[in-house]
């Protein structure tokens, strides 16, 4: 994906009249394997290579953007001349220049795809689940500042496989997202490992209010919904709104947004408007402290490195990555004696909020009655539901000392755009939830 | 253009067992709110391959060098052993063998869609008697060539424009209390305005009501919106391999409801070059038919309905609605239906997606609407939820309006106002 750059921002130049107004390029290349996996073996199987390019133009309230498929300098071009032919700019001048092939043959796909019957066929044998590998290259040329490039490599697996329960075999959901790392087959095979562990049957909860202890990093994917979505800069009229620095749960509470954790499937080196990211705290012990940003939404201190676009048809957005909570003290047997009765959750299938009203849903696919600070019935799939301040306000002045991963958080939606994120987090407990059956 | 070494590469390499597909695509979108406007426009091109050499296998690329480049990659992975199905040969050409689809194409240019957010925001101001904005809409316009090719001699193009379709958002307020709702809408002919915003005042306004139902038991009036979205979640029945367990009879609905597929006004050939036709699903309640793609249609030892269906040109077809919809010649005008309700609800808009398990014969919906007494709206809902089984609710769907229209989901999926009898709200 190469260019000259120079080249590129000159053609830019036309289209930026004053302080504050944004021109760039922004270049991507996937190459995305997926394999459908039936029962250890692999089914159908796909492979794409795509190139995109786009340029856009900020100025006050208003945004353009033009996206050709394809890479090099020809398609910059002729994504630039049409921003320009709609600013009624002088176009850069058309000349022929041939694409240059951007994509590396060489695949560690597969590599994977023999570790998987493995480790498919030891802990899951019964299944339906697709495999990802995807690399994404990315590489932006801002008018203004210094380019960048980036890549990324990720990992998925999601379905559903059969496990054996005490009474009869039941279907469960699996999720796993990870950056690609030596680690990530052994981190794979315990996470199914783990799903596949024998369960009771499950009863029903029955509706209403109810303590919760989020376990198993769930937490993240709480503070995903109810904080990180809150704050994006863009959120418009949110509960949050005009509480900046205020108290809103307890002071043993600390969380943050965090890009540059690479271990993790949100992070990244540089956001998609080129901005190196940082990591932004979103709550300073109980209170407000920061919000996400990307160029167009900046303040004095400048973008957060939060400018993530979908794919390079798509505007930059001020987005979450990775949402981080801070250990607390408590060990898992204390947290469930503070419990003392409720219900304790290990997974999340997914998670909703309205922001304007900031009421939210997270639905589980199970979890666990307690009783007196002892693990009781196992409980069927439902929901949590509640809204941002009261449930900030309900956490309970206790946070776990052992902090998780979350690896089923992977994929988030906004809009119809959908980025990779991720999140890591101890047991937190919040109070007086809505629980429902499904 | 997709051009003849290309072809005789496949046939080369994976003789009798490959398609070919190409799509280009331009399309305009404008989104304003009432600080901001953003406009985009998006020239796309796509490439891909599916072939069977052992199993099936599939390779797609923004454009030849990449598609090129993504064969050899797929021809590497394991795959499970499947036979070619049989392609659809022939097809359309319009000029005698030679596909006129020039390099650049499509270069007609789409034209921008008009801005509509000032009097949207005015209607919506209006329906809801000023307690919500219209936040952003966003607009959209596009046009796509399609190429298929198959190693029979198959050979299709299509083109293809969309009207109008589009989002957009609103905000209710009632003192501190905020609702938001959404409004996704295609409009084939001229734009709609007077139904986007009725729904999304009533959508951004019912739920700040101070209560729901204060009836367990009523009859339930479907909005063509939440009809239609009960549809699109039933629509993976009538393409399941195996039925579920609860489908043991034919007659799966009341004799009101008649269930078809007909795409043949979008396109005339489906993402594998078949003739798009007309298959009526659910005929008099009584389930009739189903919905096959080639491979589908060959582990059934069928024939293709032309219904494979391709998202994008990243994923490989497969088998699903085109364009589904409520049949309602023999329906009744939805005033008739609102005047023969005693007691019942109104439901306008969803809280929440509609949820059903099609394995375990289960449905829930969440909805704000209004009450109804002696055939009138009484009051309005703040939210209220029915659940139950799907078998339940198709068998006691009583009647249907003429009122049908369609929603983008993303395929065209048609409903008019519906009627069901004997509902348990909670």
């Amino acid at each position: 994906m190469e260019f000259d750059e120079a080249l590129v921002a000159r053609w830019l130049e036309p289209l930026v009249a004053g302080r504050g107004d944004i021109a760039e390029v922004f270049a991507e290349t996937r190459r995305k394997t997926i394999v459908e996996w039936r029962d250890a073996e692999p089914g159908d199987a796909q492979v794409s290579i795509e190139a995109g390019v786009s340029a856009r133009q900020r100025r006050g309230g208003r945004e353009r953007i033009a996206f050709v498929s394809g890479s090099g300098e020809a398609a910059i071009r002729e994504a630039v001349r049409a921003l320009q032919a709609s600013a009624k700019k002088t176009a850069p001048p058309s000349r022929p220049a041939p694409a240059r092939a951007d994509f590396d043959p060489g695949s560690s796909t597969e590599r994977w795809v023999r570790r998987l019957e493995t480790i498919l066929a030891r802990h899951a044998p019964r299944h339906r689940l697709r495999w990802s590998h995807e690399e994404i290259s990315r590489h932006v040329v801002p008018l203004g500042s210094a380019a960048s490039a980036s890549t990324r490599r990720l990992f998925s697996v999601e379905g559903s496989f059969t496990a054996a329960s005490r009474r009869v075999d039941e279907t469960r959901s699996f999720s796993f997202h990870a950056p690609e790392a030596d680690a990530t087959a052994d981190e794979l095979r315990q996470a199914l490992a783990a799903a596949a562990a024998a369960r009771e049957r499950p009863v029903s909860f029955g509706d209403g209010a109810v303590d919760v202890l989020f376990s198993g990093a769930t937490a993240a994917v709480l503070f995903h919904e109810i904080l990180s979505h809150a704050l994006e800069a863009d959120a418009g009229e949110t509960p949050l709104s005009r509480l900046a620095a205020a108290r809103i749960s307890v002071s043993d509470l600390d969380v943050r947004d965090d890009p540059t954790r690479l271990d993790l499937f949100g992070g990244y080196e540089r956001d998609d408007e080129g901005t190196r990211p940082r990591a932004i705290k979103l709550l300073d012990a109980g209170r407000l402290a920061g919000t996400l940003t990307d160029r167009a939404h900046a303040d004095a201190r400048g973008s957060s490195g939060h400018g993530r676009r979908a794919g390079p048809a798509d505007a930059p957005l001020p987005r979450s990555s990775n949402t981080i909570v801070a250990a607390g003290a408590a060990t898992s047997e204390e947290m469930i004696r503070r419990l003392g009765n409720g219900l304790w959750i290990e997974e999340i299938g997914s998670g909703t909020i309205e922001l304007s009203s900031g009421r939210f849903r997270l639905a589980f696919p199970r979890g666990r009655r307690v009783r007196r600070g002892r693990f009781a019935d196992e409980i069927g799939a439902g929901f949590l539901a509640g809204e941002i301040l009261p449930t900030l306000s309900a956490v309970e002045p206790v946070i776990g000392r052992d902090v998780r991963i979350c690896r089923s958080l992977g994929w988030c939606s906004r809009g119809g755009f959908v980025v990779p994120v991720q999140g890591e987090a101890p047991e937190v407990i919040v109070r007086r939830l809505s629980v429902r059956d499904r | 253009m997709i051009d003849a070494d290309l072809e005789r590469e496949l046939d080369r390499r994976f003789p009798s067992a490959w398609e070919l597909y190409r799509k280009t695509a331009e399309s305009r979108e404008l989104e304003v709110s009432a600080a901001n406007r953003g406009e985009a426009w998006r020239r796309e091109e796509g490439w891909a391959v599916r072939w069977w050499d052992g199993g099936l296998r599939f390779a797609t690329g923004s454009d030849r060098q990449r598609l090129a480049a993504a064969i050899p990659l797929a021809g590497k992975l394991p795959g499970r052993a499947e036979p070619a199905p049989p392609f659809p040969t022939g097809g359309l050409n319009p000029e005698g063998g030679q596909i006129p689809l020039q390099p650049d194409d499509p270069a007609a240019a789409v034209a921008a869609p008009p801005d509509l957010f000032a009097p949207l925001a005015q209607l919506v101001s209006e329906k809801s008697r000023g307690e919500a904005v219209l936040a952003s809409l966003t607009l959209r316009r596009g046009r796509a060539v399609e190429e298929i090719r198959n190693s029979a001699g198959g050979r299709v193009r299509m083109e293809s424009s969309s009207q109008l379709d589009g989002i957009a958002r609103a905000l209710g307020r009632r003192g501190p209390r905020i609702c938001e709702r959404r409004s996704v809408f295609r409009w084939d002919g001229e734009p709609d305005l007077q139904g986007v915003a009725g729904r999304l005042a009533d959508g951004a306004t019912l739920p700040l009501a101070s209560r729901g139902p204060t009836f367990s038991r009523g009859a339930w009036l479907l909005d063509p919106a939440i009809a239609a979205s009960f549809l699109a979640a039933l629509a993976p029945l009538f393409c399941a391999d195996a039925l579920p367990l609860w489908v043991k009879r034919a007659e799966i609905a009341s004799r009101r409801v008649t269930i078809a597929d007909d795409a043949s006004r979008d396109a005339p050939f489906d993402g594998e070059g078949t003739p798009t036709r007309r298959v009526v699903l659910v005929e008099d309640g009584v389930l009739a038919s189903r919905l096959h793609d080639l491979r589908s249609a060959a582990r059934a030892g069928r024939f293709s309905t032309g219904h494979g269906v391709r998202p994008s040109y990243r994923n490989p077809p497969r088998p699903g609605p085109r364009r589904l919809f409520f049949e309602t010649a023999g329906g009744v005008s939805p005033r008739e239906l609102l005047a023969g309700v005693a007691r019942g609800v109104f439901a306008r808009a969803l809280t929440a997606p509609v949820f059903v398990d099609l394995d375990a014969d289960r449905y829930e919906i969440e909805f704000t609407g209004v009450a109804l007494s002696g055939g009138r709206a009484s009051e309005p809902l703040a939210g209220a939820r029915v659940s139950g089984r799907i078998s339940e609710l198709l068998a006691r769907i009583t009647q249907v309006a003429t009122d049908r229209q369609f929603f983008p989901m993303p395929y065209p999926v048609g409903a008019p106002t519906i009627l069901v009898e004997r509902v348990n709200f909670e």
